[in-house]
């Protein structure tokens, strides 16, 4: 017995456990060491890019991408994945400034938006546990449904003037300081913390307390793991399955909001492959597509690599093609990681 | 007379009726067709308290399909299944387990990523007021379980995937019984298991017979069979071709049910033949 060698820890470990302190925690370890190396690096390239300014500006991007994560971490665990989540973002945003559009106030407005991208979800989740058809294909046909949905409802066309209401969410921040210079144009002297920004950790949060310390939760690992064990063991698994998708469509929902509310318009052709950040972000912070594995912190830390390098690239004036380059090598190394990780 | 006295210790299947009218469970007529195949051909079987009732076929004679049936993981084509007397129908496996049907699968059904206390208490979680994982009170009474079956029990916390064949094992079985079982069905409960893990396991048999458990042995094990049954049904092609007290056959007569579907043409039963 390797017991002395192994500290004391949680659930989540490989069957290196005895040899390794704990393969999942040296997944999460490695991809914050990344991080931090991002930031170091793009500090020294670039002089605006470690600035209080950047580093909101960061917090604003990476927002969606990790509101989308965070769904897509839960359905990943299950041992599915959701390629539709770029097009229900763009669909639930459209179906909020059109409730907008027709006279109702934006709160109950962009709950509508939500419970669209919840609908999209439970139809995904429908489709693989009632018709078996593989959540690749399933969520592949309601990637292109949605789409099509968002762009047949608006014509294509942007739908703006939504008015300063709608904004809020994407633009507002929190202990904004604002100071009145003599010359009478204001002065931002802190630009606060965005919503968004908020928004995410308390959906970061909440879903990390779903997933660690709640039944479904755990029914949720159990499904991913071995789902006829979890069956057999009395999970309803079919039900977890369809909970999960749910969750990664109302989120994508909520993303869109988000985003198209930064905009003030809402666009029926935003989020085009967002759906592949979102999967990036959560392979990246440590889950694994066989399912089983998987952590909202791991896909938080997931989410700012990716955003950290778009914005970094960016700053350092490199093109959006080679950032496309960048991204993709980077989700390879890092399911490379995750196989080395599994090697029994 | 020697040979009658071990016997006297183990009362036959009338005695037993005699002391408990109403049998655990009760399946009669039970068929499973899966398109034109018969799996499971108007099977009937019953199981009383305190009973051992080995189960044995071929590979594909329809045995791990009559099991399933009963512990609700496949629901049958036709036939009945009454549970102490009442007529029930099992939806899925949480309706056996909710009649107290415990089922040790072969392939253990255990989730490798979690560790002991999650799959013991798979789908039975237990929770704090808030309705919170109680995952201190699991770990608590997964020690206890699994110290009766293993003592040198102890990287609990590890997940399942990183633990022996033998204690893989053990976490099924106490699943299996920390609950409060009353039949327990045992799909090759020893295939997995070194020869003192399976001394155990025929410990515990015995220990849960005197508890009044019934349990129903589905082995390839012709000796574990005869040391710890009372009685053996034996399937042949989806149909049950044999069901007798273990006292009455041999293991050739065992072996030519499975082989052949039939008795030797020459049997008789051996504890008569004994008496004689």
């Amino acid at each position: 017995m390797s017991q002395a060698v192994k500290p004391a820890q949680g659930r989540t470990s490989t069957p290196l456990a005895g040899l390794m302190p704990d393969a999942t925690k040296i997944h999460r370890l490695s991809a914050l060491l990344t991080l931090l190396l991002l930031i170091a690096g793009f500090s020294l390239a670039s002089q605006a890019f470690f600035s209080v300014n950047n580093g909101l500006t960061i917090l604003l991007q990476t927002s969606v991408i990790g509101l989308l994560g965070i769904g897509m971490t839960m359905v990943i665990i299950t041992g599915g994945i959701d390629l539709s989540v770029g097009s229900v973002l763009a669909l639930s945003g459209v179906a909020t400034a059109m409730t907008v559009k027709a006279g109702l106030p934006v709160a109950p407005a962009m709950a509508i938006g939500v419970v669209v991208g919840a609908a999209c979800g439970a139809v995904n989740g429908l489709v693989v546990t009632r018709l078996k058809i593989p959540p690749f294909v399933a969520t592949l046909g309601m990637m292109l449904m949605a789409r099509g949905l968002a762009l047949q409802l608006t014509g294509a066309a942007p739908i703006s003037q939504l008015g300063e209401a709608f904004g809020r969410l994407g633009n507002g921040a929190l202990f904004r300081v604002v100071e009145m210079q003599p010359n009478g144009f204001p002065k931002v002297i802190f630009p606060g913390i965005p919503y968004p920004a908020i928004l995410l950790l308390l959906v970061a949060i909440a879903a990390a307390y779903m997933l660690s310390r709640r039944q479904i939760g755990r029914h949720i690992y159990a499904t991913g793991s071995h789902q006829e064990a979890a069956r057999l063991s009395g999970v309803r698994v079919d039900q977890v399955k369809l909970y999960a998708y749910v969750m990664s469509g109302a989120l994508a929902g909520l993303a869109g909001n988000v985003l198209m509310s930064r905009l003030v318009t809402a666009q029926p052709s935003e989020g085009v492959m967002y759906e592949l950040d979102a999967i990036a972000a959560a392979v990246i912070g440590g889950a694994s597509l066989s399912g089983g594995v998987g952590t909202v912190s791991g896909t938080m830390i997931g989410a700012f690599i990716i955003g950290i390098l778009r914005n970094g690239l960016n700053m350092a004036g490199v093109s959006a093609f080679i950032q496309q380059i960048v991204i993709g090598a980077v989700v390879i190394g890092a399911v490379w990681i995750d196989q080395i990780r599994n090697r029994p | 007379m020697n040979a009658l006295v071990p016997l006297m210790c183990r009362p036959n299947t009338a005695e037993r009726q005699l002391m408990s009218q109403t049998p655990l469970v009760e399946m009669t007529g039970i068929e499973k067709h899966f398109g034109g195949v018969r799996a499971v051909d108007r099977v009937s079987l019953d199981l009383y308290p305190g009973e051992v009732v080995g189960v044995l076929g071929h590979n594909g004679a329809g045995k791990s399909c009559l099991m399933r049936i009963l512990a609700g993981a496949m629901t049958p084509s036709a036939g009945e299944i009454r549970v102490n007397g009442q007529t029930v129908s099992f939806e899925d496996p949480n309706d056996a387990r909710d009649a107290g049907i415990e089922t040790i699968y072969q392939t253990l059904a255990l989730a490798d990523h979690l560790d002991a206390p999650s799959n013991l208490f798979l789908g039975r979680e237990l929770k704090t007021r808030f309705g919170n994982l109680d995952d201190a009170r699991m770990l608590e009474e997964s020690r206890k379980v699994l110290a009766r079956l293993n003592p040198n029990f102890k990287n609990l916390s590890d997940p399942v995937s990183s633990l022996s064949g033998g204690q893989r094992q053990v976490i099924a079985i106490a699943r299996a019984i920390y609950f409060d079982t009353r039949v327990l069905i045992m799909d090759e409960p020893t295939a997995a298991l070194g020869p003192s893990e399976t001394a155990m396991v025929a410990d515990l048999i015995r220990q849960l017979q005197a508890e009044g458990i019934g349990i129903l042995l589905v082995s390839h094990d012709m000796h574990d069979v005869f040391d710890l049954c009372d009685r053996i049904v034996v399937m042949n092609k989806g149909r049950l071709v044999g069901a007798h007290g273990i006292d009455e056959v041999t293991k050739d007569d065992v072996l030519s049910l499975i082989v052949k579907g039939e008795l030797p043409t020459d049997w008789s039963a051996r504890n008569l033949e004994v008496a004689q």
